[in-house]
């Protein structure tokens, strides 16, 4: 791995030199009820919108992989037949300044299931292929579990990765074209007070993580307590309005319908992201429900991400970013639903 | 401009062989046509459909127990058990109850219309292994649909396999479906049994549950052979109930493969909506042996 | 125009359409002709026999009869009784047609003399309680919305002709709202009935920070127990529950009950 130093106001000249492309950030979001500023994902066209110091944004960055809706294909129908025109809806490449290490991994573990396994999702591939991905270090938030599912670095997965050492950034460089930017930028290869101001930057990050999710032995556990009282308790809160699938950066489950236009002569496919919380989500065609209680549907989603991914990909898919307990009105997080589920109130 | 990142054209090599591998093979639908339709019973109809391409046809291969997405733009596109033998390649025979908005279109459409075929799809019974050995195919009412396509896979192929035994029970004489194929199932050297829940005044069949069939024909032997292999395929309290019979007369567990139906969705693993656990029905699946149903939480 | 419909090779009819208005303010039906770029196409595959914002031709012989707005005098039950005689399929179109809508918020008082005075002075109507449709007639299916979309009841009567099932989303509004990146508006210090009501208007309010009224009714399984604990958490009375849960009907008998726990009587109401 190759690693440089820069100062503070290089990073400026390094947005310059990547704003020929459209380059996506945190911004500013306004504050919320107690004051507190919020912050979300869009394109920036200026790199004073940007907001490189960002706590944690309401939403993830999926959407500019795994649009919430798309249209997957459209038809041309004519009496007696019909043509099938598909478009991956990408078209240029995209810069990603200032992505945080959990969404970076929740990135890598979309990949294991869209990218890297049978029937790989074109529409999400072309998307994933197509960003530039500039990493920033972080500090954890009150519910940030990450640490407990070992997301809170970035290995791969990015093509530059920044660590604020105070007035100088520590960049972890993964690409022969992040590699090419970097020289036209002032910078140097890191000296020993890097090194250690580097180590210290990390290790006191660590210091900070207030929420935690016990993942030993947790498959099994989640087999063991499959008829636990504690799904009943927080099925009961559930509201099944999707809004944990919506703000996780690692939820991918999605549901097609098609329209007919109304000429009768167009058709379209469209995607929409779901979530397994929805009331309809296990119901088939006759109308049988294959998961009717909130109960059930709510389990289903831990049993996915902390079980049965576990399972297929030896990693949860969680990255703990928490935004899923900050974002539910109904106060249900991953740490409290895990830690009742364990029997550990 | 030398810091315009490269777009990358994830589909510009298309080798056009479509596997599963490849990120081309997501949306690829083969043009198909529906060249008849066959009323079974007052829902079920028989739809067969071939792939329009000569060559696409005779290329598309499957294994009983395998589906295909059915698409009709505007409509959707659902997953469907091919019910036919796999020599006839891309001359499928889809067995289709008019339940949903889909398959509800589906009983209006006409021969000669248009539709696209996806895949095959999901997991397969394992007939090259069950070969040498005794066979029992157990079918209840719809599940005679994916049983379909391994019994005929079987008949066509009678001399490899030891014994076989079909049984096949629905809830009424009504409800049976594939009646006008009985004469051609009852073979010298096949037994067949059907019955039915209920009977009506024209019935003069069997009446009783699909499980009595199964208790007569393990008395036979006072125990199953221990080179038996069970095919049952129906709702999940019948498979329940003839699994449960088949284990206590010797049967192993991993000897025992059952279909499991689920809302498939996307039939690529991709969109979640059939998972049992971690378990996609569409790509672990459909078929499981019986262990592997058991270790799966909600299953049954 | 007199070309025969057809889809995919199955023949379709072109459905003679009328547009009908009870106690209303007749909003969706201008909805509809709203959008000029598809009402051509729209115009091509019914038939309009009756409406009244588009037309001046009437006729009675038509095979879906969209009714707008609800039941609130005698004589709209006779004229409502009439239009479901001639229609195949009557449709309720709009949240008074469905739930008695913002109309029925004159129920909440006991006293109706006192509303006719307060609203029409000497020049009194005759009026009674507000209904839906479906109290009187039997409804075939329902168009939620305060106003409907347009893009909506366009797939919805395209359905209807090709043939295919109308379904309706089963998941609340946080649901859309979320697709769209808002920031929930209980963070931003505003109360919303988005937890618990019907999706389908891709978060129209919401997304311009409004907080939802419940227009188009309660989502599946709406969990209206825990949106009254979620209120109190972020600082709402119960009567700012109840204005906004009884604002259009849809959650009446839920509001009902909550009313009757909370012991609160309407802000107005005067003794009968």
């Amino acid at each position: 791995m190759i690693f440089k130093v820069f100062k503070k106001q290089e990073l400026a000249r390094l947005y310059e030199l990547l704003a020929v492309n459209v380059i996506v950030g945190p911004v500013g979001r306004g504050n919320d009820r107690h004051g507190k500023p919020l912050y979300d994902f869009d394109v920036v066209y200026d790199f004073d919108e940007l907001a490189l110091d960002y706590t944690q944004t309401v939403h993830s960055p999926k959407r500019f992989v795994l649009p919430y809706q798309e249209t997957l294909s459209t038809f041309a129908v004519s009496r007696d037949a019909w043509e099938k025109h598909v478009d991956l809806n990408v078209y240029r490449p995209l810069v990603f300044f200032g992505m945080h290490a959990c969404d970076i991994n929740a990135l890598n573990k979309l990949d294991l299931v869209l990218a890297q396994s049978a029937y790989p999702n074109p529409y999400y591939m072309g998307k994933r292929k197509n960003l530039f991905i500039i990493g920033i270090d972080c500090n954890p938030e009150p519910q940030c579990f990450c640490r407990s599912m070992g997301t809170d670095f970035a290995i791969h997965g990015f093509d530059l990765f920044l660590t604020d050492l105070g007035g100088k950034y520590f960049a972890e460089i993964l690409s022969a074209t992040a590699f090419g930017l970097l020289s036209q930028i002032n910078c140097t290869d890191p000296g020993a007070k890097d090194h250690t101001l580097y180590k210290q930057a990390t290790s006191g990050k660590n210091k900070h993580y207030t929420a935690t999710v016990d993942t030993s032995d947790l498959t099994k556990i989640l087999d063991l307590e499959f008829e636990s009282k504690a799904w009943d308790y927080w099925g009961e809160k559930c509201l099944s309005c999707g809004t944990c699938a919506n703000v996780c950066p690692t939820c991918y489950c999605y549901g097609v319908e098609e329209h007919v236009d109304l000429d009768l002569k167009h058709a379209s496919k469209a995607k929409s992201l779901h979530s397994c919380n929805l009331i309809d989500f296990a119901k088939v065609a006759g109308g049988h429900n294959f998961r009717p209680k909130s109960a059930s549907r709510l389990k289903y989603r831990y049993y996915h991400k902390h079980r049965g991914f576990v399972e297929a990909f030896e990693e949860s898919l969680c990255v703990g970013c928490g935004r899923c307990g900050a974002a539910c009105l109904a106060d249900i997080t991953p740490p409290a639903v895990i830690a009742s589920v364990r029997g550990k109130e | 401009m030398q810091n315009k990142l490269h777009f990358i054209d994830i589909l510009g090599k298309d080798t056009g062989a479509h596997r599963k591998e490849d990120p081309d093979s997501f949306e690829y639908t083969l043009p198909a046509e529906i060249t008849s339709i066959y009323p079974l019973t007052a829902t079920e109809k028989l739809y067969q459909i071939q792939i329009i391409d000569p060559n696409q046809r005779n290329r598309f291969t499957f294994k009983p127990g395998q589906f295909v997405m059915l698409e009709l733009p505007g409509i959707g596109e659902a997953p469907f058990s091919i019910s036919s033998s796999p020599v006839r390649h891309g001359d499928l025979e889809l067995c289709i109850r008019a339940v949903g908005n889909f398959t509800n279109f589906l009983a209006k459409v006409e021969r000669g219309t248009r539709v696209g075929i996806t895949g095959p799809f999901g997991t397969s019974f394992p007939l090259e292994k069950m070969q040498g050995n005794d066979i029992l195919l157990i079918g209840g009412g719809l599940g005679i649909v994916p049983l379909r396509s391994p019994l005929l896979a079987v008949l066509e192929n009678r001399s490899r396999y030891g014994r076989v035994d079909i049984m096949y029970g629905a809830k009424t004489p009504a409800e049976l479906l594939f009646t006008y194929q009985y004469e051609e199932w009852k073979r010298f050297d096949i037994s067949l049994g059907i019955t039915v829940d209920r009977a009506d005044k024209g019935w003069k069949g069997r009446t009783g549950l699909i499980t009595e069939l199964l208790r007569e024909r393990i008395a036979q032997t006072a125990s199953l052979r221990e080179n038996t292999y069970a095919i049952v395929c129906g709702p999940p309290v019948m498979f329940h109930f003839v699994c449960k019979m088949l284990t206590e007369a010797g049967l192993p567990m991993q000897k025992m493969f059952v279909s499991l139906e689920r809302r498939m969705h996307c039939g690529r693993g991709k969109c979640c909506r059939c998972n049992i656990g971690s378990t996609y029905t569409c790509l672990d699946g459909p078929v499981f042996d019986y262990w592997s149903v058991m270790n799966l939480k909600e299953a049954i | 125009m007199s070309e025969q419909l057809s889809y995919l090779g199955i023949p379709l009819s072109r459905p003679k359409v009328g547009f009908f208005e009870l106690s209303s303010c007749e909003g969706c039906q201008l909805q509809l002709l709203n959008n000029e770029a598809t009402l051509l196409d729209f115009l091509n595959l019914v038939e309009i026999v009756n409406f009244r914002e588009g037309m001046s031709e009437r006729a009675d012989n038509y095979d879906i009869a969209f009714v707008e707005g609800s039941v609130t005098r005698k004589d709209e039950i006779a004229r409502l009784t009439e239009i479901r005689k001639n229609a195949k399929i009557l449709v309720a179109l709009g949240s008074c047609a469905c739930f008695g809508g913002v109309n029925q918020l004159k129920n909440r008082f006991r006293d109706l003399d006192w509303v006719k005075k307060e609203v029409y002075g000497d020049f009194p109507v005759e009026t009674m309680e507000v209904h839906p449709l479906a109290d009187f007639v039997q409804v075939d299916l329902e168009i939620f919305g305060c106003p409907i979309k347009k893009e909506e009841v366009e797939r919805i009567v395209t359905d209807l002709i090709v043939g295919k099932a109308v379904r309706h989303p089963e998941y609340p509004v946080c649901m859309e709202c979320k697709a769209n990146e808002n920031i929930c508006l209980f963070e931003l210090g505003e109360p919303c009935l988005g937890p618990v009501t019907r999706a389908g208007c891709d978060a129209w309010c919401t997304s311009n920070r409004r907080g939802c009224w419940g227009c188009r009714g309660p989502a599946e399984g709406a969990n209206l127990k825990q949106l009254e604990e979620i209120m109190h958490t972020y600082g709402f009375s119960s009567e700012t529950i109840l204005d906004r849960l009884e604002c259009f009907g849809g959650f009446a008998s839920f509001a009902e009950t909550l009313r009757a726990q909370a012991k609160k009587t309407p802000a107005r109401r005067k003794k009968s």
